[in-house]
Formats: structure tokens, sequence, C-alpha cells
């Protein structure tokens, strides 16, 4: 009786709050007020029109409360497999699919009070490596068909400047960061597909991020989140890298390396990284990896030392909060000072795929201990089953009232944790192969 | 010398091996502190590390009384030469303290302020730390000459959580350190570095961890015994970053089960390198 009062009086109300409380921050950052707030309400109300999803939203709100309420973590906590990392690989996939819409866009999320959202170019886009590269793993021709189908729908949405529009399926404004998570996606389907109109979009892609450039080695203004630099834009200056080595032009190349040296002085000695810069939102973990994968994956195509070095750092910092408490707090202060108190799961994938990558990199094998472990952690939370838009998803926050993205099942969540499995799949192979020293040159 | 020893619980065989060892050198601990076995945080750790057959069995053979032979009430059988009292076993901590006369006290923090308060009233020279709460500071700078720990790992090369089976996986030799411990995991300075060169004779890590514990227990004998002489020296560990949060040098954590098995798999491979040589040699 108590835990159900508590969950109409407390659980239930702050998420909508947050939800709110989301919408008002989204409203005042876009100048669209009216249209935001009116996008929070029709989520909120979502139940209203879709009664079959109370049951669903009743269901997650309990296990996870109880799952907290029991919940004993420890030293030894996720160091045992229990679920099987390719069931869970297929279950994600599944999910990845059942969100891609007629047009051949993937929903950004599936909300428990709403459904399942407008397609979403930006993650359609990075989607993409992802559903190729569980294609090659799995044999599995439906994540071809998907991705596929995908950069169809991609390629009619690009802007004749060779940008791509910010937002959900319907808007107009070009948006720098969305071209650059495209762009990657672009980048893969024209490396597995070679089809001129791929390579062209791509091209066209580079180019106008490249138009865009600030001197300083930023992007800023127009085309810019809330019109300011960012740090995480360095996703932006890796797809220019992976682009620029696609293509052997140069200039995307020279582009993304201007960026990493904005980026890099950004890094403080604490490991913490300056210049997130998204007014009204805490440093949400989701923002601090996007940082530190883009600077890696930059880094390691441009060969620069120096900045594998400055990512190596703030990842052993998190390494190390995640070992001694096995939890990462779903947004942090500077520093890495005082943590919230929910979990930001894509966050935490990304983490892995961060680890992972240095694993492979340095060879230091507390790299991939401590992914596994978060791969284990992520994969006991992801339900097993469930309706479409819920079994094999991954939420935005655990508990799902959580502050990021609070009662939605999210694509890029699928991806990231995708991403992860993937990778520890190909390691722990190499690793076998080779041991850990010699895996790095292996692969 | 006045010696008080820490533990993680009156059941741990490591606690009552290592009372029994420094009372045979002729240092009989003066008292002894340690955790309350239903304590949560230890049971789950217990559960996690053995499982729950283990831990099931462990309980019995400490709980009930002529639990089958005597012989099979050690868990860790290379304590058992120091576990032996007579024709039977000490099944506790207790049992030890009441055979050579003295206190145990069970608290539910070691850190907490009346725990410490006891540990003061015995006026220790030297607190031998068996398990239990990291120590805080407090604690930390009651006795006169320090804490001390056996790490089951060569430091500073090794530090943290299943060393053993990080040094096998990292390729570097395995044994135990004695040193002091201080704010830091593992960081305090060293006084002897003792090699394990039995491990080719281990069949498994968990073979191998009990040895070592054996082999700590063992060696702490000495140590005291140097300590008492004034023959032995602390060094500090070099390596030492002051920065918490950012040394990573020789870290380590808790080992996944994969990781184990691919240690667990290198432990073999030297079983039979041994095995192999001493066939040719």
């Amino acid at each position: 009786m108590n835990l159900s009062s508590e969950l109409k009086r407390g659980i239930t109300a702050s998420a909508i709050t947050d939800i709110l409380a989301t919408s008002r921050d989204n409203a005042r950052i876009h100048n669209g007020v009216t249209d935001q707030v009116a996008r929070g309400l029709k989520e909120v109300t979502g139940l209203l029109r879709g009664p079959q999803r109370v049951v669903p939203v009743i269901q997650k709100l309990v296990s996870d409360k109880i799952r907290l309420t029991l919940e004993q973590r420890h030293l030894y906590s996720y160091t045992t497999t229990k679920r099987d990392s390719k069931d869970v690989l297929q279950s994600l996939l599944q999910w990845i699919i059942e969100a891609q819409r007629s047009d051949g866009g993937i929903a950004a999320y599936y909300s428990l009070l709403a459904g399942y959202s407008k397609s979403y170019p930006e993650v359609t886009g990075y989607i993409i490596p992802t559903l190729y590269e569980v294609a090659r793993v799995t044999k599995s021709d439906n994540a071809v068909v998907a991705a596929e189908k995908a950069t169809r729908w991609l390629l009619s949405l690009q802007m004749s400047t060779g940008s791509f529009p910010r937002g959900l399926d319907g808007e107009t404004q070009p948006s720098v960061f969305n071209t650059g998570q495209i762009l990657q996606g672009l980048v893969r389907a024209d490396r597995e597909t070679h089809r001129c109109e791929i390579r062209d979009a791509a091209i066209a892609a580079g180019s106008w991020l490249v138009e865009m450039h600030q001197a300083d080695g930023s992007w800023s203004g127009r085309g810019a989140y809330q019109g300011a630099a960012h740090t995480y834009y360095s996703m932006v200056s890796w797809a220019l890298a992976e682009l620029s080595e696609h293509t052997a032009e140069h200039r995307y190349g020279q582009a993304a390396e201007r960026n990493l040296d904005w980026v890099l002085p950004h890094f403080r000695p604490s490991g913490w990284i300056d210049g997130i810069n998204l007014s009204g939102h805490p440093n949400y973990l989701h923002f601090i990896a996007y940082v530190l994968q883009g600077v890696l994956e930059c880094a390691l195509l441009r060969r620069r030392k120096d900045a594998v070095e400055a990512v190596a750092k703030s990842a052993w910092v998190l390494m190390r909060k995640f070992e001694t408490s096995k939890f990462l707090p779903g947004a942090y202060e500077p520093d890495f000072k005082r943590g919230h108190s929910f979990a930001c799961l894509t966050g935490n994938a990304q983490m892995s795929c961060i680890w992972l990558r240095l694993f492979e990199v340095t060879g230091d094998p507390r790299y991939l201990n401590a992914a596994l472990k978060m791969n284990e952690m992520l994969k006991q939370i992801i339900p097993s089953n469930g309706r479409p838009g819920i079994g094999g998803g991954v939420c935005g926050s655990y508990p799902v009232w959580g502050r990021y993205q609070p009662l939605r099942y999210i694509s890029w969540g699928c991806k990231f944790l995708a991403d992860a499995l993937l990778m520890e799949q190909r390691l722990t192979h190499a690793f076998d192969a080779y041991g850990f020293e010699a895996s790095r040159c292996a692969s | 010398m006045r010696i008080v020893v820490l533990g993680s619980s009156v059941y741990s065989e490591t606690a009552c091996a290592m009372a029994v060892r420094l009372a045979e050198c002729g240092h009989v601990p003066v008292g002894a502190l340690v955790l309350s076995t239903l304590e949560r945080g230890t049971l789950l750790r217990k559960l996690a590390q053995w499982g729950v057959r283990d831990v099931t069995r462990y309980a019995r053979r400490k709980l009930i009384p002529n639990y089958g032979n005597a012989q099979g009430m050690v868990h860790n059988s290379y304590l058992r030469p120091l576990l032996k009292n007579g024709s039977g076993i000490f099944r506790s901590l207790r049992e030890v303290a009441a055979f050579y006369g003295f206190p145990v006290v069970v608290g539910k923090n070691q850190n907490a302020p009346d725990s410490i308060a006891r540990v003061r009233q015995w006026s220790p020279d030297l607190i031998v730390f068996t398990g239990g709460n990291i120590l805080r500071k407090a604690l930390l700078d009651v006795p006169r000459l320090g804490v001390l720990n056996v790490h089951l790992g060569l430091l500073p090369e090794i530090r943290g959580m299943s060393s053993p089976e990080w040094s096998l996986l990292k390729g570097v030799s395995v044994g135990v350190t004695i040193h002091y411990l201080d704010a830091g995991i593992d960081t305090g300075p060293i006084l002897q570095r003792y090699e394990f060169t039995d491990a080719a004779r281990c069949d498994s890590l968990t073979d191998l961890r009990n040895r070592l514990i054996a082999f700590g227990v063992e060696k702490i004998g000495e140590v005291v015994a140097s300590l008492d002489r004034g023959a032995i020296t602390a060094i500090l560990q070099a390596d030492h970053d002051t920065d918490n949060d950012t040394d990573k040098d020789n870290q380590f954590f808790v080992m996944h089960e994969w990781l184990r098995a691919r240690a667990a798999e290198r432990l073999a491979q030297s079983r039979i390198g041994a095995v192999a040589e001493r066939m040719h040699g």
C-alpha cells in the first residue's frame, strides 16, 4: 500500500514534473516556447490517448522502485556474467528495427506515456554504423535493410547547403551537430555500398561543416545549439576525420584537428572538461562521454597522442569512480565533485565504449575489466522482453523517473549499448587470440 | 610488543591463524577487534566472492560444534597447522583468545569512536590488520608504530583488489608484501616483500590465494620479530601519487570472471611448464 501510494504521489509526480521541467528548459532555450510546452503536455497527456500504456508505465515504475530498494552494490557487483551478450545484442537490434518508422527514420524514443516519437534524423544517422556492424557480426539481413532504409530517408532530408536539420522530423533549421552525427552514418553507408549519391551527400555535409567552422576551431553561432560553442562537438570532428580518411581530402582532417586544438585546453587537471555549455541542463554523463569519445576517436584517426592522453586521464577518473561505487551518477558538478542520484544509461554505455577503446589502444586490461562490469550492469537493467518499444530497450535514466529523458526508452541508448557489446565481443576474441599486449596491434 | 589484531569476523580463519602465529612468536595479542559476523556488507561481499554454497558450508563448519571431523572444519587447509588445538581445531577467535588469554571485542565498524576508544585502551605498539573496514586516519594514528597489513601482491607493482589474479594476468611475480597502512589503498610504507615461488604448484586460483594467505601469516612472524629488534625500516613507496583521484599507476580492482578465467589459464600454463621442467631437468 505504501509503495503504490508513493508511486502515485511521488514517482509519477516527479516524473511528470521532470518532463514539464525539461519542456520548460527546452522552451526557454529554443524560441518556440509554446511549441515546446505543447509537446511536453502532449506527452504527459499521452496516457489519455493510449490507455493501453497504463499497465507498462506502472510495471516499470514498480520494478525500478523494487530494484532500487533491494539493490546492494559492492566491490564484487557485476563480476559474473548473468546475461549473454549475444542475446542482448539481438534484442537491441530488434528494438531498433521496431523503432524504424515507415519513412525509414528511427524514432528518437518510445515514451511510456505517449508511445513512439517521430523519426529523428541525428540518431538515424549515427545508428547506421551500428546497424552495419551488427549485420557483419550476426549476419543479419534485417540490419542491412534497416541501414539502407535509414540512409535513403536521410538523403531526402539533406538541404541544398549540404546540412541536415535539427530536432525531430519536420524541422528546417540547419544543425552542425546533427550534420556531424549524420555524416558518420553517410561515411559508413558509402563504405558499405559505394553509391555515388551517398558519397556526394557526405562530401556536401562535410564541406558545409568546414564552411561553418569558426576561426578559433569551434562551431558557434548559426547552426550551433543555443548559438554557443560546445566541447561535445568533438563528435563532429570525429565525423570529419572519418570523412578525411575515407575520401583522402585533407581539409576535413585539418578542420577536425583545429577543433581538437580548441577542445583540449578545456580539459582540467582533475579530468573534468569545461565548455559542455548547455544552458538550462545539468552536465549529463551523456555529454561528458560525447566529448571524450569524439576527442578519442578523432585523435586516433589523426594520430594525436596528446589528445588520447587527455581522454585517458578523464576516463580513468570515471573508471575509478565506477569501480569503487559500481555506479556513475547521471550528471556531475564541475570537477566531478557532486553527482546526481540517477544513472544516465546511455552515458554508461558510452563510457564502456571509451574504456574498451582505451584497452585496445593502451593494452591496459583494467579498462576491459571495467567495461565488462559496466556492460553486465546494463544488460541486467534492460528488459529482456516486453511489448515493442519496451522489450530490449534502454531507458534514458535509471530509475526510469530520473532527470535524463524520464519515462522514455531512447534509441541512442540502444545504439551505444550495442556498440559496447560489439566492441566487447571483438576485443575479447582478440585477447584470446593474441593476449592483451598484442591485441591492440592485432586489432 | 603490544599488538592488537583486527579481523572481519570472529570466525575469520586468517584472524585466528594470525593471532596464533603472533602468540607462537612470543607476542600474544593484547586484544582483538572484529566486525559483527552478521554485518550485512560483509555477508553480501562474502556471498558474491564465494557463492552461497561455500558460505553455507563455511558457516556450518564454524557454527555447528563437532560438525564433521576436525580436519574438515578448516576452509583454508594451509592454515590448519596453526589452527590445530590439541586434537581439535580453533573454530573462532574467541577460542584462540580463551586459550591465550586476551579479550575479543565485536563491533559494527572498526572506525567508530567506541571501537577506537577500545583499541586506545589497549595502548598498542602495533595493529595487525587481517580484514574489516577501510581504516580511517583516527584509527591508523592509534598504534605507536602503525597498522600492519599483509597484501597478497608485490607492492608497489600491484595495488588493490584481486592482486594474485592481476599478477598472473600481467605476468609479474606473485608474492606478498607486509606494509603499513596509510590513507591510500596499499600505498603505505613497505616493510618486506616476499616472492612466492610455489605458484606453479597451485591447482586453482583459490588454491593460490589460500597458499598466499598462509605464506603471509607465516612471514608476519618474521617481520614482527624484526620490528621488535629494531632491525627493519619501512621504505616509502617511491611512486606513490598523492593525488587520490588520478593515482592510476598500480591500482587494480576486483576482477571480472571473464578475466579471472584467463588468469586461471596462465596459472595452469605455469603448472604445465613447471612439470615439464621437472621432467626434463
